[in-house]
C-alpha cells in the first residue's frame, strides 16, 4: 500500500501470424503497458500491402465515415462494448460503410431539398414583411417600363454613402422601414441609369428583394401564399425526418458495434505499427506488474504456443521510465488524485496517499468542524461519488474525498459541539473552539510539530529504499535535521513547561553536533556516498553559503510549524462566521421570522460553498507545502496499460 | 495649460497618473525596437540561419525558441507574430479604461485578417492543419478564438461557418454581405465589408477619446487610417475598374488629413498625384501613377514610412496619453512586417536590390530611394 507495485519488463518475440491474436490478448488483459522498441537492426521487412502502419489512416477513415453516417442519423456512440472486439478486415467494412452510406442517403437528400426549400420562402417571406404596409400591387412594381425601382435591404451604417456616391446621379433613395442594423429601401432612378444604380446599390450592400414572378397582389397578399407553401415544406420535412429515425432505429446498434470494432482495429493498427520488426516476427516489450506475470503469460500462450517470453525485474532503484502502478484499497484511492496532482511518486518512492488519506480529512474536519456542515459535503459528496447526476460526472473522483471530508467534519463538529452554526444546540465532547483560543492553537501547532517530524521520518525511509544513506543520516531533512528540529522544540518547550523531562544542557548540545552535521551535510553526504568533489562550485563560496542555509533552515523550521496555526485559527474561524450570521439574523428579523431562517439558511450556504472551498485550498497548500515537500520528489512516469477501446480515465 | 498630473481646463481624459504605468511601460518597449545595427545584421545576413540567430538575441528570440527543424520560415513568421500579440494583451490591460476600445479595435484588424484568412481557406479547400499558419496569434482579448476559427474552417461552406461566429461583432456584417458571396461567388463583398465594418469601429474608438487622448490618437491612429482610406480608393480605381459610385461606397468618408471630397476626387477620375500631393506635401520619391497601376506600389511605400515617421515623433513632446502606446503597437506591426518580407527574401536566397525597397522600418542608409 505505501509502495508501488514491482514491475517487470516482458519481451515478446511473436510469429507474425500470431501477432493480432497476442496483442488482442495483452490489451484483454489490461496490464501490459507497451514501450516502443521501434525497428530492430538489420533488414528492413519489405513493405507490404498489409502494412499495419497502411492500415491506419484506412481505418481512420472508415471510422469517419461511420460517424458521418452516425451523425447523419443522430445515432451516438453509446458506451464501450464490454468486452473489446475483434480486429476487422477494412474491405469488409467497407462494403457495409457503402450500403450504409447509400440508404442514408435518399432520405437526408429529401431532408436537405425541403430544408432548403423552407429556407428560400422563410427568406421571401422575412423580406416581404419589412414592406408588408404597403398597399402597392408587387407586379407593377416588377413590370414597371420607364422607371428603375430596386427594393431590398442594406445595413443602416452605409444609407449616407449610397446618397453620396449618387449625388450626380438622378435618383432617390426612400428609406421605408429602419431598424437596428438594417434598413428596408427603395431605390428610384430612370431606366437609363439602370447599370449605374444597380452596381451603386450593390456596392452599398443593398440586397435586392427577389420580386418572383410568382407574387400576386400586395406584399400581405404574396406573403399569405408564401405561407401555404411554407406549411406544405413543413410537412414535407417532418416525413422526411420520420423516415431518417426509423433508419436511426434500425442500424443504432449495428452502427455502433461497427464504430466501436472498427475503432480498436485502428487502436490495433497503430499499436502493431510501434511494434519492432524482424524479417518474420515482432518484438513486442512492454512492463507488467510482477503479481500479474503469470495470468498475462497463460493468456499469451493460449493466443499463440511460439511466443518467447523473456521476464526481468529491475531493482527498485534509479530508472524513472519504469512506469509507477499505484496500489492503494479502494477506500483511499480517491485520495490517490490529490497525490498524482502533485506528482507521481518515483518508482520505489513511497507512495504518500495513504498519509494524505488520514490527515487531509483529519486538518479540514478540524477547520471545518460542524455535524450539519459535515452532513451536507457528505450528501454532496456521495451523489457525486454516486454518478446519479450525468452533467457531474466529471466530478465523481472528488466525491468520495469530499464525503470523507464531510464525516471528518461531522466527528469534529460533535467533539466542537457545533450544528449548522448553533453552538448550544449539544454539548462539545471536547471543547469550543470560541471559548479556549489558545487551547486549540497549541494543539494544531503540535499537530504541525507531528506532521512534520512524520514528513522527516518518511524522507528517511525513502533515502534508506533509495540506500542515499549519507542523506538519511546527515539531510536536511534526515535524521540530523530531525534531531535539530526536536531538539529545538524541546528547548521552546521547557522554557513553558517545569520539569521538562530532558535538561536544556543536553537539548543544546544534541542541537549543536545535529547543527552542525546540517550545516556540513552536503560534504558529509558525498564523503558518505562516495561522490566527489566533496564540495561543489569551490569552498570560498561554500563556506559563505553555510550560515546562510544555516540560519535558511531554522526560518524554515519556524515558518513551517506555525503554518500549522492556520488549523487553528480556521476552527476558530469557521465558530466566529456562525456567531456572525446568527447576529445579522438577528438584525434583519425576529429569531423564528421569515427573515432570520432566510439570513441563516443563505449564510449556512455561504459558509459550506466559500469557507468550504478556502478550507480545502488551505488543506491541500498545508499538505502539498510544508508535509510532502519534506520527503515526497514526484516525477515518476505513469502506468498505462494497453487497451485497444478508451474507457474512462483512472 | 496642460498640468502634467492631471487634466486641465483644455484637457480632459484620464491624465498623467493614469498613464504613469503604461507610459513607462511602453518606453521600455520602446528601447527595445530593434536598432539599425540590428537591421543592418539582418540585411546583410547569409542565409535564414543567419537570421534566425540574430533575432535569437532580440525581443523575438523566446518566441523562436522551438526545435530548428520545425522551425520553418512559415513557422518562424507565425512565431514572431506572437509578439505583437503579447503586446496587445498587456497594454489592453495597461491603458486607462476609456482608451481601451481603441487597441482593442487597432487589435481586431488582426481577427479580420484571420477571418479573411479562414474564408479564403475554405473557398480553396485547405485543411486546418494549412489554415492555422496563415492566422495571426489569438489573443486574450480576441472575440473570435481559436476554436470557433477551426470549427469554421472545418464547416467547408463560407456561409456555415459565418453562421458559427453569431457571438461576435463581425457576424451582422458578414451575415448582410453573403448575399452577395451568394450571387457573385466571390469573396470580394465580404473581405470589403468587413474593411469597411473594421474601419468605421476604429474611427468611432478615435472619437470617443477625449483631450490629449483624441488629439494623440487623430495623429497617430488617424494618420495609418487615413493612408488606408486612400490606398483602397487608389486601388478601387486602378487595379478594380471599379465606377466612382463603387469607389465611393468602398471607401469611409472621414480621416485626419485625408477628406471625403479627396476620396471622392479620386473615385471620380481627377489625378491621383495631385490629389496625394495636396494631402501630403512633403511626400518624396513618388512617381507618377500609371494606368496599369505602376507607381502605387512607391507611394504607399512612402506612405507606410510616413506613417511610421508620425509614430516616432509621437514620443517627443507630452507624453502621457494613448498616443504612445498605439504608436509603439504600429511600429511593432511595421517591424514585423519587415522581418517577414527579411525572412521570405533570406529563405529563397532574394538579392538586396529585390528586397530591400520593400522595407519600411529600416534605417534611411538602406532605404532604395
Amino acid at each position: 500500500m505505501f509502495r508501488s507495485q514491482i514491475m517487470s519488463r516482458v519481451e515478446l518475440i511473436v510469429p507474425e501470424h500470431d501477432i493480432v491474436a497476442v496483442t488482442e490478448a495483452l490489451a484483454a488483459s489490461g496490464v501490459f503497458q507497451l514501450t516502443q522498441t521501434g525497428h530492430t537492426g538489420g533488414e528492413r521487412a519489405p513493405r507490404y500491402a498489409g502494412d499495419w502502419q497502411d492500415r491506419v489512416p484506412v481505418f481512420a477513415e472508415l471510422e469517419q465515415r461511420i460517424q458521418a453516417v452516425m451523425a447523419d442519423l443522430g445515432v451516438d456512440e453509446g458506451p464501450p462494448p464490454a468486452e473489446t472486439p475483434h480486429l476487422i478486415e477494412p474491405d469488409v467494412v467497407r462494403i457495409d460503410v457503402d450500403r450504409l452510406e447509400h440508404e442514408t442517403q435518399m432520405p437526408l437528400r429529401d431532408l436537405k431539398e425541403e430544408q432548403g426549400r423552407l429556407d428560400q420562402l422563410q427568406r421571401q417571406v422575412k423580406q416581404l414583411r419589412t414592406i408588408i404596409d404597403l398597399e402597392v400591387d408587387l407586379e407593377s412594381v416588377r413590370d414597371m417600363r420607364y422607371t428603375f425601382a430596386l427594393m431590398g435591404t442594406m445595413p443602416v451604417t452605409n444609407l449616407e454613402r449610397l446618397r453620396t456616391s449618387l449625388e450626380i446621379v438622378p435618383s432617390a433613395l426612400v428609406t421605408l422601414r429602419r431598424e437596428e442594423h438594417l434598413a428596408t429601401v427603395v431605390l428610384f432612378g430612370t431606366r437609363r441609369d439602370a447599370e449605374i444604380l444597380t452596381r451603386a446599390a450593390r456596392s452599398a450592400y443593398l440586397n435586392p428583394l427577389q420580386l418572383s414572378e410568382s407574387f400576386r397582389g400586395t406584399p400581405a397578399e404574396a406573403i399569405e401564399a408564401l405561407e401555404a407553401g411554407v406549411e406544405r415544406a413543413r410537412q414535407r420535412i417532418e416525413e422526411a425526418q420520420a423516415a431518417i429515425d426509423r433508419l436511426s432505429d434500425l442500424r443504432r446498434e449495428h452502427l455502433r458495434h461497427l464504430l466501436w470494432r472498427v475503432r480498436a482495429s485502428r487502436t490495433l493498427a497503430e499499436t502493431i505499427a510501434r511494434y519492432g520488426r524482424l524479417r518474420y516476427t515482432y518484438l513486442v516489450a512492454g512492463w507488467v506488474p510482477t503479481a500479474k506475470l503469470s495470468p498475462l503469460e497463460q493468456e499469451v500462450r493460449q493466443a499463440s504456443d511460439k511466443v518467447l517470453i523473456e521476464v526481468e525485474t529491475p531493482h527498485r532503484r534509479g530508472d524513472e521510465s519504469i512506469p509507477v502502478a499505484l496500489k492503494n484499497p479502494p477506500i483511499i484511492r480517491a485520495f490517490q488524485g490529490l497525490v498524482t496532482t502533485y506528482g507521481r511518486p518515483q518508482y520505489g518512492e513511497i507512495d504518500p496517499t495513504p498519509m494524505i488519506a488520514l490527515t487531509f480529512p483529519l486538518i479540514f474536519g478540524i477547520m471545518f468542524g460542524d455535524v450539519g456542515h459535515g452532513l451536507v459535503l457528505l450528501l454532496a459528496g456521495l451523489l457525486l461519488a454516486s454518478r446519479r447526476v450525468r452533467s457531474l460526472r466529471g466530478l465523481a473522483g472528488i466525491g468520495a474525498v469530499l464525503a470523507v471530508c464531510g464525516a471528518a467534519s461531522m466527528i469534529f463538529g460533535v467533539l466542537f459541539g457545533s450544528v449548522f452554526g448553533y453552538e448550544e444546540l449539544i454539548d462539545p465532547l471536547w471543547l469550543r473552539p470560541l471559548a479556549k483560543i489558545m487551547d486549540v492553537l497549541l494543539v494544531t501547532v503540535g499537530m504541525g510539530a507531528v506532521l512534520l517530524s512524520a514528513g522527516m521520518i518518511l524522507n528517511m525511509i525513502n533515502a534508506a529504499l533509495a540506500r542515499r544513506w549519507g542523506q538519511l543520516i546527515f539531510g536536511h531533512n534526515g535524521l540530523a535535521g530531525l534531531l535539530l528540529y526536536w531538539s529545538l522544540l524541546g528547548l521552546v518547550a521547557g522554557g513553558f513547561v517545569d520539569q521538562f523531562p530532558i535538561g536544556a544542557s543536553t537539548l543544546t548540545a544534541l542541537a549543536l553536533v545535529s547543527g552542525t552535521a546540517v550545516i556540513f551535510s552536503e560534504v558529509l553526504e558525498n564523503l558518505v556516498e562516495g561522490h566527489r568533489p566533496l564540495v561543489h562550485g569551490g569552498l570560498g563560496s561554500y563556506l559563505v553559503q553555510l550560515p546562510i542555509e544555516l540560519f535558511e533552515m531554522l526560518i524554515g523550521f519556524l515558518s513551517n510549524t506555525l503554518s500549522y496555526v492556520r488549523i487553528g485559527a480556521f476552527a476558530v474561524a469557521h465558530g466566529t462566521l456562525g456567531v456572525v450570521i446568527f447576529i445579522i439574523a438577528g438584525i434583519i428579523g425576529t429569531e423564528g421570522s421569515i427573515g432570520y431562517w432566510i439570513v441563516v439558511l443563505l449564510g449556512n450556504l455561504f459558509i459550506i460553498g466559500f469557507e468550504g472551498m478556502i478550507v480545502g485550498i488551505q488543506t491541500l497548500r498545508l499538505e502539498y507545502y510544508e508535509f510532502f515537500s519534506k520527503f515526497f520528489s514526484g516525477g515518476g512516469a505513469r502506468y498505462r496499460p494497453l487497451t485497444l477501446i478508451s474507457r474512462e480515465e483512472e | 495649460m496642460i498640468g502634467w498630473w492631471g487634466a486641465s481646463s483644455e484637457m480632459t481624459g484620464p491624465g498623467a497618473a493614469a498613464y504613469s504605468l503604461p507610459h513607462a511601460t511602453v518606453r521600455v518597449f520602446y528601447s527595445r525596437i530593434l536598432t539599425s545595427e540590428t537591421w543592418q545584421a539582418l540585411i546583410q545576413a547569409q542565409s535564414y540561419d543567419a537570421v534566425l540567430s540574430i533575432l535569437a538575441k532580440t525581443e523575438y528570440g523566446d518566441y523562436l525558441k522551438i526545435e530548428r527543424h520545425l522551425l520553418t520560415p512559415r513557422r518562424a513568421v507565425y512565431q514572431i507574430r506572437w509578439h505583437v500579440a503579447d503586446l496587445y494583451d498587456k497594454l489592453i490591460n495597461l491603458v486607462p479604461k476609456p482608451a481601451r476600445p481603441l487597441l482593442l479595435w487597432m487589435w481586431r484588424l488582426y481577427e479580420v485578417d484571420n477571418l479573411k484568412a479562414i474564408l479564403r481557406g475554405i473557398e480553396s479547400g485547405a485543411p486546418w492543419s494549412q489554415v492555422r499558419l496563415l492566422i495571426s496569434p489569438v489573443a486574450r482579448h480576441a472575440t473570435l478564438n481559436r476554436a470557433d476559427m477551426q470549427r469554421m474552417t472545418e464547416s467547408q461552406d463560407v456561409v456555415r461557418a459565418i453562421g458559427i461566429i453569431e457571438h461576435t461583432p463581425y457576424y451582422h456584417t458578414l451575415i448582410h454581405a453573403v448575399e452577395r458571396y451568394r450571387d457573385e461567388g466571390s469573396l470580394f463583398p465580404l473581405e470589403v465589408a468587413l474593411d469597411l465594418e473594421h474601419g468605421r469601429q476604429l474611427w468611432q474608438s478615435i472619437q470617443q477619446l477625449d483631450g490629449q487622448d483624441h488629439q494623440a490618437a487623430l495623429r497617430v491612429v488617424g494618420g495609418q487610417f487615413d493612408v488606408n482610406n486612400l490606398l483602397w480608393a487608389i486601388r478601387y480605381r486602378v487595379y478594380h475598374n471599379l465606377s466612382e459610385q463603387e469607389v465611393v461606397n468602398y471607401t469611409l468618408p472621414y480621416g485626419h488629413r485625408v477628406r471625403d471630397e479627396d476620396i471622392r476626387a479620386i473615385a471620380a477620375g481627377t489625378d491621383i498625384m495631385q490629389v496625394v500631393k495636396r494631402i501630403y506635401p512633403n511626400l518624396e520619391g513618388l512617381k507618377p501613377i500609371q494606368e496599369d497601376g505602376e507607381g502605387v506600389g512607391t507611394l504607399e511605400l512612402a506612405l507606410k514610412r510616413h506613417v511610421v515617421q508620425l509614430c516616432h515623433d509621437a514620443f517627443l513632446g507630452y507624453p502621457f496619453h494613448i498616443g504612445l502606446p498605439a504608436a509603439y503597437l504600429l511600429l511593432t506591426e511595421y517591424e514585423i512586417q519587415d522581418l517577414t518580407v527579411l525572412i521570405e527574401a533570406k529563405s529563397t536566397d532574394l538579392p538586396l536590390s529585390v528586397f530591400g525597397p520593400m522595407l519600411v522600418v529600416e534605417p534611411p542608409a538602406y532605404r532604395a530611394d
